[in-house]
């Protein structure tokens, strides 16, 4: 589903390159759960962002099912990625000015879904993640993992065929973390959704398949 | 999606109150002060459009050379008229004589009134195209008719019908009603013509035929004409430039007399003429304020703009989730320009009622009668034009600013904007403040120069003077008997006649010579008749020379003349000289102290005062200061109702009719003053944004050093500083501005007071402090906040 080719990222300071990521080659396939591991600062949030298009690498060829991505116009791509790729934050992002429900109805307007479709589609999520109660509430009402939680909703109601996760339960709780960290388990298994996420904790990465550890953007083996 | 745009729109607008009062108020006043000046440009260009003939009516006009300078003027001789019709025939439909529109004394059994009229020739009807609602235009025919306008026919009359009936006027002859016409649009020259009576009345009744042995000389009437419905203004006008010149003496063609076509079109906004070229007028004051309601309507787009890209890192990250759940940048400039439009939308409705609501008082201001021209197709074209515009470029920048943060910086709280960031914003506030700052200065000149020309010394006493236009010959006969049982009345210190009241001049005679006068020179003096008292009365001033007296009867061939006439005459000793007026010998007795009676803002005319008790136009009038003002001008009244029972009695103060001669620039200093303070209002609005901006920006760095011991007076000071700089720039720039705007604009004032540099320098004072009480309620809430609480949200 994935294969990035000696994808290497820097930033220029002077003279002197700052690298990020030094030539990566990782394949992933559909219905893997993979963690990325790694120090602060060995580039796994760097790499997160390019395997879901919010980034450009300096260098290298990314193919996402079969597709050169870094050879598309913005407009393809962005079809690509609106289709396929949903994004979970640590800090989840919602928008403050907006209700539960019309967070998670957001992405549907831009996938240009009618109104009626639109309602049972969040009816739906809400009804399967248990929140149906706080539809009306705004993010500032909830609890970190409740908002997590719609967060990963918000993710998952473009039934996108994989999720990438930046340090999902990093301002969580351990329970709460737990709740998420099953929430992704059961996506993973039962509608077959690839995911990748990003963490610091051995034990969130337990719950994957695969951990890629990365060290001083190179893939330590 | 709209919907949604909008609803996440007016959760913004809602959740941050004072963002949005901020915005909507600013952009709001905005709107409303173009839309007032815009309205106000509409009535002033649409001033006489109300006629059909607008482009074909003109009024006939010349010009004469007066030691070497051209003047313009209206008044004509009145055989001109007929003149133009024999030799000019095929290029003109109609041509009118008429007198000078002013009040006259009408009467209809009992009651009496005071209306404004003229006299025409029968054609002005057509010419004016004027609405007969009772009766034909051909209504001034016969000599002895009056045409009413509805207003004056309903006052005489009430519902009664006013055909037929018969009016007196001012004692002298009886009228017929021929004709009711619709009284005249407000904005028109002819909007207090109420009454309309045969030219040839007037004539016939002054016996201007039989006075006048040269016609050609006596320049004391108005001529309107409307060129053929295939003729040229310009090739018209050029054709009879000479038509006086062939008629008049060999003497008075000295004077070059060139009569032209000054165009209705021109009346209004191009009035003046300095040396025979017309060189505008009031279409100054419509660029003026033009100008200034598109300047403010700019400063609150620059305010909009500076506050929604101020708060563009609190949007910063909708901007980038929205991009990571899937949105084009197209889609989310879009959603900016709907917010930006919106928000428009509110501050045009809000504009609107700002508008209405302030009319009356603008109105008063203006002295105008406007309304939003609500049925008007023209207006909200423009308006919504105007909207749209002001919604696109004050939501440009934010939609395409906001659109373009990369997704991955924002939400990973990279995009700090740096320290060149608030660049942009600040050279939009020094450009806000460079002109409130014009503006200010602007209005304190404009007021210190109307102070400078009051304060001017008038040469004579306005104090407790009042005069009364004569308006029947009848009382003039009795004029010892009434001025007699005036005196006795022990309300009244003095009081006398004279053929213009104190605070005008009505009459030019050029007819005068005096030793050493050198060949080419021409003598045209004010000239005013005036009885023995006159001088006590008004209490001039004599600088040499004795004033008239009863006690010397050879003072009827006397005159006294002021400063400004001897220094023209070039008499070392004016007193005991000899001047001939017409030829006749007048010998000066006095000199007397430059009165001001024309514009406080020109030097004095030359003058001659004579003695002449058959040529008088008011009554001057010294009450008693020991006396009440209200019991004086009834005891006043009683004593005029007994010599002249027929004619109303009506008075003028001399205070007010000289405080008069401010008006046109004391509405035009109310109005700036009133622009000047909406912009510094929304000028601050927006500093109040920026200010916001910058506390927010700097959350950590105050934090730090509140740690490491800064005071809240150490942190004011840091905050301020920089504002302070701003106000120095932008006073800086606009000095040299105004200054060159104000002393252009001084230049018309002949009697002018210097700009002098304490006026910038309160300007400076005032725009600093402003800007500080300001931008202190932001940099003080910050100095206080809890560094504990800022370093954490780092």
């Amino acid at each position: 589903m994935i294969r990035l080719k000696d994808i290497s990222k820097w930033y220029s300071n002077g003279s002197a390159k700052a690298h990020i990521l030094r030539h990566i080659d990782i394949e992933i396939n559909e219905g893997e759960f993979v963690s990325i591991m790694g120090p602060s600062g060995s580039g796994k949030s760097t790499l997160l962002h390019l395997m879901g298009m919010i980034d450009d690498p300096s260098e290298g060829e990314y193919f996402f099912e079969g597709e050169s991505v870094f050879t598309l116009k913005e407009k393809q791509r962005s079809e690509l990625y609106k289709k396929h790729i949903g994004f979970v934050f640590q800090a989840y992002h919602l928008i403050d000015e907006l209700t539960v429900y019309e967070n998670i109805e957001t992405p549907l307007l831009y996938h240009k879904i009618s109104s009626a479709e639109r309602k049972a589609m969040v009816a739906d999520i809400l009804d399967r993640f248990q929140i149906v109660g706080k539809k009306d509430l705004f993010p500032e009402q909830l609890s970190g993992g409740q908002q997590q939680l719609v967060g990963i909703a918000r993710a998952v109601i473009t039934k996108p065929k994989l999720i990438l996760a930046d340090e999902p339960t990093g301002n969580l709780n351990s329970k709460q973390g737990e709740e998420i960290m099953d929430l992704f388990t059961r996506l993973n298994k039962e509608e077959g959704v690839t995911i990748i996420q990003v963490t610091h904790s051995e034990k969130n990465a337990s719950y994957g398949s695969r951990t890629i550890n990365l060290l001083d953007g190179k893939i330590a083996l | 999606m709209l919907r949604n745009y909008i609803k996440i729109a007016l959760r913004n607008l809602s959740r941050h109150k004072v963002y949005s009062f901020i915005n909507i108020g600013g952009l709001a006043v905005g709107m409303a002060v173009a839309i007032l000046i815009g309205l106000w440009i509409w009535d002033e260009l649409s001033f006489n459009k109300s006629f059909k003939n607008y482009d074909k009516i003109a009024a006939v006009w010349q010009n004469q050379t007066f030691n070497g300078f051209k003047g313009t003027q209206r008044a004509v001789p009145y055989v001109l008229g007929d003149e133009i019709k024999a030799k000019y025939g095929s290029d003109f439909k109609y041509v009118t004589m008429c007198s000078w529109e002013g009040e006259h004394a009408l009467s209809y059994k009992d009651k009496k009134l005071l209306p404004r009229g003229n006299f025409f020739e029968p054609q002005v009807t057509e010419m004016l195209s004027l609405t007969m609602l009772k009766g034909s235009r051909d209504g001034l025919k016969d000599p002895s008719s009056i045409l009413l306008s509805a207003s004056l026919a309903k006052s005489f009359f009430g519902n009664e019908d006013p055909m037929n009936k018969v009016i007196n006027f001012q004692n002298r002859f009886d009228l017929k009603v021929t004709g009711v016409y619709q009284d005249l649009p407000y904005n028109s020259e002819f909007t207090n013509l109420k009454f309309i009576i045969p030219w040839k009345k007037f004539i016939d009744d002054q016996h201007w035929e039989e006075k006048e042995t040269n016609p050609w000389r006596n320049n004391s009437f108005i001529c309107y004409a409307q060129i053929a419905d295939n003729a040229d203004m310009e090739q018209v006008s050029k054709k009879i430039k000479n038509v006086k010149l062939n008629k008049v003496t060999k003497e008075d063609a000295a004077f070059k007399p060139e009569i032209f076509l000054h165009p209705m079109r021109n009346w209004h906004l191009y009035s003046n003429f300095e040396n025979g070229v017309n060189n505008g007028g009031r279409i100054t004051f419509v660029w003026l304020f033009g100008i200034i309601g598109l300047f403010v309507l700019l400063l609150a787009c620059i305010n909009f703009m500076n506050l929604s890209t101020a708060r563009s890192e609190k949007r910063a990250k909708e901007v980038g989730i929205r991009k990571a759940v899937g949105s084009l940048r197209s889609q989310l400039i879009s959603q900016f320009f709907s917010e930006s439009l919106l928000v428009t939308l509110f501050s045009f409705v809000l504009a609107l009622v700002i508008v209405q609501l302030s009319l009356p008082l603008f109105n008063g201001i203006a002295d105008k009668k406007m309304q939003i021209l609500w049925a008007n197709p023209l207006f909200w074209i423009l308006c919504i034009t105007f909207s749209l515009f002001t919604g696109i470029v004050s939501g440009s920048y934010p939609a395409l600013y906001l659109s373009s943060f990369q997704p991955v910086k924002v939400l990973k709280g990279k995009l700090r904007a740096g320290r060149l960031a608030s660049i942009p914003r600040k050279v939009l506030v020094v450009i806000q403040f460079t002109v409130s700052i014009v503006l200010i200065i602007g209005t304190a000149i404009v007021f210190r120069q109307i102070q400078h020309a009051q304060n001017r010394p008038v040469g004579y006493s306005r104090e407790g003077l009042i005069y009364v236009p004569i308006f029947s010959e009848t009382i003039c006969s009795h004029y010892n008997a009434l001025r007699d049982d005036l005196l006795k009345t022990g309300m009244v210190t003095e009081m006398a006649q004279s053929s213009n009241p104190s605070t005008d001049l009505w009459a030019v005679n050029n007819g005068y010579e005096w030793k050493g006068m050198q060949p080419g020179e021409q003598g045209n003096f004010g000239t005013v008749a005036v009885s023995h008292d006159f001088g006590k009365t008004i209490g001039w001033q004599l600088k040499e020379g004795r004033d008239f007296s009863r006690v010397y009867p050879s003072d009827t061939t006397a005159m006294i003349i002021n400063e400004a006439a001897a220094s023209f005459m070039h008499l070392k000793n004016p007193v005991g000289e000899i001047v001939k007026c017409d030829g006749q010998p007048f010998k000066v007795i006095g000199v007397v102290k430059d009165l001001v009676m024309t514009s406080p803002y020109e030097p004095v005319f030359r003058t001659v005062f004579m003695l002449n008790y058959n040529w008088a136009s008011v009554f001057n009038i010294k009450i008693n200061p020991d006396k009440s003002t209200k019991e004086a001008l009834a005891a006043i009244e009683v004593v005029f109702k007994k010599y002249d029972p027929g004619s109303p009695f009506q008075f003028r103060f001399i205070d007010q009719e000289y405080a008069s001669k401010f008006n046109d620039e004391q509405r035009i200093g109310k109005l700036a003053s009133i622009f000047a303070v909406l912009a510094i209002f929304i000028s601050c609005l927006g500093l109040f944004g920026l200010a916001s901006f910058m506390a927010e920006q700097r959350t950590k760095e105050i934090g730090v050093r509140k740690v490491l011991g800064a005071t809240v007076f150490n942190l004011w000071g840091l905050l301020s500083k920089d504002f302070v700089l701003l106000m120095v720039i932008s006073l800086v720039f606009s000095t040299p501005f105004a200054y060159y705007f104000m002393s252009q604009w001084l230049q018309k004032f002949q009697y002018r007071m210097e700009i002098s540099w304490w006026i910038f320098a309160l300007a400076g004072i005032v725009a600093v402090g402003i800007a500080l009480l300001t931008v202190s309620y932001q940099a003080i809430k910050a100095a206080l906040a809890n560094p504990v609480k800022s370093l954490r949200t780092e």
